[in-house]
């Protein structure tokens, strides 16, 4: 086992550069509890926190930037966030404790890839991107496009997350949705969440976003609900349709924490609710 | 490798392995016992300290976390006057059953007291969410904070 902590940003990208296998660490909410329970064992630690470049909340022309290593209490007392992105400052009241939300950041819940991660389905209804960098590289990547699938993503091993980018003006006049369900109000892991933004014109649906979390093998979109249910009013919307296209979408499998069959209602229930508000 | 920080408002260094869990740290290297190990998994607040003002779980936090900041626990602020407050608030209601758990909702009562301070049952229900208590007293536990908000302001 390797810990080392590099003196400045370009020394990070150059460490890493150069290793075969490593573990940042930023937060450490959640790899102190996978090298606790063994799922992570002798790893090489690259240590994260003490980069300024890699934290705080910033505007940019229409975009709001949030480094990937910035607190989930910071992001919840941002002045900015709570101006231009309220749902994100409403939904994560109840994201896991106000003593975890201090120290877990944006960019380990999104590179650790847990199925039930909170803030993914959030962030993938505000079509949100990622900045990704290496030593020699610079990339966006829109987060819908990221997962490949349990825990896996498009991330090269020499490279991490900088920033997420969120627009500022996509929502304007959209009326949003967020809802988790767990066991308990805090630190709850998620049973079944479900997301959403739509924008109505004379009561038609003109624009929608869906995304679910804890019902995959990673959070994502609900593009064939949203299709169909685009362009139609709510009497023109026929539920059994969205329930064929929803059982195409989501794979809701039976674990400690609740089965597929209670998952499932519980998911048609939730975007039923969304779409007659 | 040498961790530099501040312990309940005093400079210290210490040579440690930087992924050691800060909780051990504090009870090892320190013999600060206040802090307990519960679940382990940052869910139920035991181990609850002040890192740079606010609250924390230590046993998922590493040696590193504490370097260049300023950690307080049961230890230090149980002689502040804020802190000899909530105590005898605690105290009154008979809040305390085994008191395992105790000190860290003693860290999370104090932060609330201190940042906000408001007497509203669900916003102390909120700011102690992270604490769980096994015996089950929480009803006790809120009224003690309760009479605490009501004694500062």
């Amino acid at each position: 086992m390797k810990f080392i902590k590099p003196k400045d940003i370009n020394n990070l990208y150059e460490t890493i550069d150069n290793m075969d296998q490593q573990y940042l660490l930023a937060g450490g909410t959640d790899i102190n509890v996978q090298i606790k329970n063994g799922t992570i064992r002798d790893p090489n630690i690259i240590y994260i926190s003490h980069l300024k470049e890699l934290s705080g909340i910033e505007e940019e022309n229409d975009s709001i930037l949030i480094g990937s290593t910035t607190s989930f209490k910071d992001i919840i007392e941002s002045r900015i966030i709570k101006k231009h992105i309220p749902l994100i400052h409403s939904s994560l009241q109840n994201f896991a404790s106000p003593l975890i939300q201090t120290s877990a950041t944006i960019g380990g819940n999104i590179a650790n890839g847990s199925p039930t991660a909170d803030v993914i389905p959030i962030l993938l209804v505000l079509d949100a991107k990622l900045k990704i960098c290496s030593k020699a590289t610079n990339r966006e990547v829109f987060l819908k496009d990221f997962f490949t699938g349990y825990k896996k993503n498009v991330m090269k091993n020499n490279e991490l997350i900088t920033k997420i980018i969120i627009s500022k003006n996509v929502r304007h006049k959209y009326q949003t949705f967020y809802q988790k369900v767990g066991s308990r109000n805090s630190l709850a892991i998620a049973k079944v969440a479900v997301a959403g933004v739509k924008k109505v014109t004379k009561e038609k649906i003109t624009d929608i976003k869906l995304a679910v979390g804890s019902l995959n093998e990673y959070p994502r979109r609900l593009f064939k609900v949203e299709k169909y249910v685009t362009g139609k009013t709510l009497t023109e919307i026929d539920f059994n349709k969205v329930d064929e296209s929803l059982q195409q979408e989501i794979t809701p499998i039976s674990d400690l924490r609740s089965d597929k069959e209670y998952r499932y209602h519980v998911c048609v229930n939730l975007i039923r609710t969304f779409l007659n508000e | 490798m040498k961790i530099s920080f501040t312990l309940n408002k005093q400079k210290v260094t210490i040579d440690v392995d930087p992924m050691k869990r800060l909780l051990d740290v504090l009870r090892e290297d320190f013999n600060l016992l206040g802090a307990k190990e519960g679940c382990g998994e940052g869910e139920c607040g035991a181990c609850t300290v002040l890192l740079d003002g606010k609250p924390v779980t230590s046993c998922i936090l590493n040696a590193i976390h504490a370097e260049g900041k300023e950690i307080e626990t049961v230890e230090g602020i149980s002689k502040t006057k804020l802190g000899k407050l909530i105590i005898d608030c605690f105290d009154e209601t008979n809040a305390v059953q085994c008191g395992f758990c105790f000190p860290g909702f003693f860290i999370s009562s104090y932060h609330y007291v201190k940042t906000d301070g408001e007497k509203d049952l669900n916003k102390i229900k909120k700011a102690l969410s992270g604490n769980i208590c096994r015996c089950t007293g929480y009803k006790k536990i809120f009224e003690s904070v309760m009479l605490a908000c009501e004694r500062v302001n």
